[in-house]
């Protein structure tokens, strides 16, 4: 199983849980499965513009449809923006 | 239960009640507007996230816990900045309304869990000519009126007020004599750029607006306009208005520098009018002499109590036996400010 892990102000909308176990096949799949899918994808589908998605420590912005390997760790990041 | 100011602000929602702040609930979301619906006592909140997008929270158990609204899809548009929630009527338990960015009205019949937009309103003939104001084209006023059941009114910026009679069918642009010193022709159809909309309850006729270029007066129900800031007050721009719950007469603004959004005269300066905006006397006391923090459009709010206003400095001031104390300060900027 791969582990999707997320900030706390997702944690909060997803009942207090910041980490959710998945099988899978891709990361867009793992992401969409989330109770916060709605904060993670616009409505049309794509990663919204300033959250950052990183697999092992790697980014995976552009690598959505790629397969996710088990044991994988995700980690759903808001870019560093706003004030 | 004691009075409550429910505070939104860049940085979450704070109750201020007893003289004491608690909070922040929402932390990480900017909170437009919240407003606890008097119905079902169930607190909504129109929230937004720079990185996670818009919405509506809302807390059945006063700020202990809240659920999001299902995403929120407009067909052929893309929202944006959630601004009000407005509690529908008495009989009709589970539904509110919603304005929002860009420009739109939304419906909710199950209590804000899913939210669809007003296709006559959405659909609009005049929309191609509305413009966006620095909020965005945000749909921030709703207002029902109280004797029929079909009326209601919403304010765009800048768009201007409109008016449905056929519960949200068909829409009229309600501007005649509003001006737009920004646009060509100074008296539009559509295209004012209103800051804010009231209905006074007591006489629903009679609409309020501190509009951009501003303060204005209808006595039947928005088909013409007087205008009302020639008498008193330093200048025609502000965003707040409040009204007195019971005296149709009496109205307060907070004017602005418009040029330069800074407070008029360098004051927190609380104007207020007892002959239905005929004259303006500024009502100050307890508030600082020089200050440069304004009060933004949802930032004012009355009761049976006296009126409560925000300050994008964090301040929140109640006025009480005729001068401002001040209930809590150092807050995020305060967005709003609504009495429960």
């Amino acid at each position: 199983m791969a582990v999707v892990r997320l900030p706390a102000i997702l944690a909060r909308e997803a009942g207090g849980r910041n980490a959710f176990e998945t099988a899978a096949p891709t990361l867009r799949a793992a992401l969409s499965e989330l109770p916060v899918a709605d904060l993670v994808f616009d409505p049309r589908g794509e990663l919204r513009p300033l959250v950052n998605v990183f697999v092992d420590g790697e980014d995976a912005r552009t690598k959505l449809d790629a397969p996710l390997g088990a044991g994988a760790e995700v980690r759903v990041v808001a870019a560093v923006a706003g004030g | 239960m004691a009075r409550a100011v429910l505070v939104g602000t860049k940085k979450g929602l704070f109750f201020v009640r007893d003289g004491a702040v608690e909070g922040p609930e929402l932390p990480g979301w900017s909170v437009n507007h919240a407003v606890r619906d008097p119905r079902s006592g169930t607190i909504y909140a129109a929230t937004n996230h720079v990185v996670f997008g818009n919405t509506v929270h809302r807390s059945a158990d006063d700020g202990s816990t809240w659920e999001r609204a299902e995403p929120i899809e407009l067909d052929g548009l893309e929202l944006g900045e959630t601004w009000h929630v407005e509690p529908g009527r008495a009989d009709e338990p589970e539904r509110l309304y919603l304005g929002a960015v860009p420009g739109v009205l939304l419906r909710s019949d199950d209590g804000g869990r899913t939210w669809r937009s007003v296709r006559g309103l959405t659909d609009h003939p005049t929309r191609e000519r509305w413009q966006p104001g620095f909020g965005g084209m945000c749909c921030h006023s709703i207002q029902l009126d109280p004797d029929d059941d079909a009326r209601m009114y919403v304010a765009i910026s800048a768009a201007g007020t409109f008016r449905t009679d056929d519960g949200g069918e068909t829409w009229a642009p309600m501007n005649r004599n509003v001006a737009a010193d920004f646009h060509p022709e100074v008296y539009p159809e559509v295209g004012q750029c209103v800051h804010k909309l009231l209905l006074h309850p007591a006489r629903p006729e009679r609409l309020w607006q501190q509009n951009h270029c501003g303060v204005y007066r209808s006595d039947d129900r928005g088909e013409t306009w007087d205008r009302l800031d020639g008498n008193g007050l330093p200048s025609a721009f502000g965003f707040p208005i409040a009204l007195h719950p019971d005296d149709p007469d009496v109205a307060y603004v907070v004017p602005e520098d418009g040029d330069r959004r800074l407070t008029s005269d360098g004051r927190l300066g609380v104007y207020r009018t007892t002959d239905g905006g005929a004259s303006w006397q500024l009502h100050a006391d307890g508030l600082p002499e020089r200050a440069w923090s304004v009060v933004l459009r949802e930032g004012m709010a009355w009761d049976e109590q006296g009126p409560v206003l925000g300050t994008q400095a964090g301040s929140v001031w109640s006025l009480e036996q005729g001068r401002w104390h001040e209930l809590a300060r150092d807050l995020p900027p305060i967005l709003s400010v609504e009495l429960a």
